[in-house]
């Protein structure tokens, strides 16, 4: 049985590459043999149109990309007529995927939230470990330790400072990850606002109990931290309202 | 479609990591708080405080202690797969006793033969319920044959009109 649901899985998965490729394939084609240089005449006839990366199309001119029309010749169709069809008339521009009807583009929080906390886990690990490493090497030479004596103390700095510091990172990964899923879950959103609001929340929870000051500076810090990878993944985002705004100045 | 969503091999590794730190901190959480509770002097609030302090002193580590056999045992679960080219409760089994052996190597050899005995037997019974479980599920998918399938009623034979039981038991 548990082979059955691996292959299955596996046979799924590669039936959605296999589409994803074929389609990409397909358009690479048309985009090809559009930019052939036998059909740059062509383009420049058809400058006005708002094409795209695909090139233009004569709007004008139905025959324009169907085979055996006079003017475009066997090389600019090869394909089958219904396919030389611009894709940015279709839909939005961008990837195309192909998705599991009612699943979600991306993966969710909660499916996310555990490779989220081992990673903070691993990250915390690796740089405790090589910050032990230097405590380690500074202590023991200043202590004149030698032979095994001084790799036990090392291995018990890098040990214990590796795992301080991926204990603090995961437990602050995984309050995130509550936070953001909880949040996400009870607005049935999931955007910048979930992420601000539930850093913000670690911030405050993680040193809820050291004192009022340090616990609005800490959800300071979640804020702030939270705000620079929002700006940071909405870049695309902002910029396209910034020039939308210069255009209706002007 | 949960069941699908496990990672690829490598990246399984940090996720079993991240899902054994979450288990072990939210679980050593509750575990603490109760002791804490039941060990701080007597007092409401200063029982409370003893919780918290507890919980804030203990949990993270509970919580690294879990990621570390998460993340011991994915790692060995997928070098096993690496190696032996297949997917197997034989994986799991075996990962489990040498997590059970590794993480107790500083102990001496018998700790390590009686960890790993009890890593693999504790493996072992969570594969075998999985796949109890897998079986009772797909009963109810088990293809029927169609000649024992119950017939059209209307094409029966009509009921013997004095008769008892009837005998056939192609309707089961």
């Amino acid at each position: 049985m548990r082979t059955f649901k691996v292959t299955r899985m596996r046979t799924c998965w590669l039936g959605n590459i296999w589409i994803l490729h074929v389609t990409k394939f397909v358009f690479i084609l048309a985009n090809f043999t559009q930019s052939f240089p036998f059909n740059r005449s062509q383009m420049m006839n058809s400058k006005q149109d708002p094409g795209g990366i695909f090139g233009g199309y004569g709007m004008g001119d139905p025959n324009v990309g169907l085979a055996g029309s006079p003017n475009s010749g066997a090389l600019l169709s090869p394909l089958h007529p219904y396919l030389n069809v611009d894709p940015s008339l279709v839909g939005p521009g961008g990837a195309e995927y192909i998705f599991p009807e009612g699943a979600s583009k991306t993966r969710g929080r909660f499916e996310m939230a555990f490779s989220q906390i081992g990673g903070s886990v691993f990250a915390g690990g690796a740089v405790g470990g090589a910050n032990g490493i230097i405590t380690g090497i500074k202590e023991t030479a200043a202590a004149q330790l030698t032979g095994p004596v001084r790799r036990t103390q090392m291995l018990n700095y890098i040990a214990k400072q590796g795992a301080s510091s991926a204990q603090a990172l995961g437990v602050v990964a995984l309050m995130y990850s509550v936070f953001g899923v909880i949040i996400s879950k009870a607005r049935g959103a999931d955007d910048e606002l979930n992420t601000l609001t539930a850093a913000t929340m670690t911030g405050l929870l993680y040193k809820s109990s050291a004192g009022w000051k340090k616990c609005g500076r800490a959800g300071a810090v979640g804020f702030g931290l939270a705000a620079v990878y929002c700006l940071y993944t909405s870049k695309d985002r902002i910029k396209g309202v910034l020039s939308s705004k210069g255009y209706d100045s002007l | 479609m949960e069941e699908y969503a496990r990672e690829p091999c490598p990246w399984r590794i940090v996720d079993d990591c991240g899902g054994a730190f979450s288990m072990g901190a939210i679980g050593g959480s509750v575990f603490h708080s109760i002791k804490g509770y039941r060990n701080a002097p007597a007092g409401h609030y200063r029982r409370l405080i003893g919780s918290l302090t507890a919980v804030k002193t203990r949990a993270p580590i509970t919580g690294g202690n879990f990621a570390v056999w998460g993340g011991l045992f994915s790692a060995i679960d997928c070098s096993l797969v690496y190696v032996r080219k297949k997917e197997d409760p034989w994986n799991s089994i075996t990962s489990g006793a040498a997590t059970g052996a590794i993480l107790s190597v500083r102990n001496g050899v018998a700790a390590m033969a009686g960890s790993a005995l009890i890593g693999g037997v504790l493996l072992a019974l969570i594969e075998g319920i999985g796949i109890m479980f897998t079986r009772f599920s797909a009963e109810q998918f088990k293809p029927v044959d169609p000649t024992q399938m119950p017939q059209d009623p209307q094409q029966l034979p009509p009921k013997p009109l004095f008769g008892g039981e009837q005998t056939s038991n192609s309707y089961q």
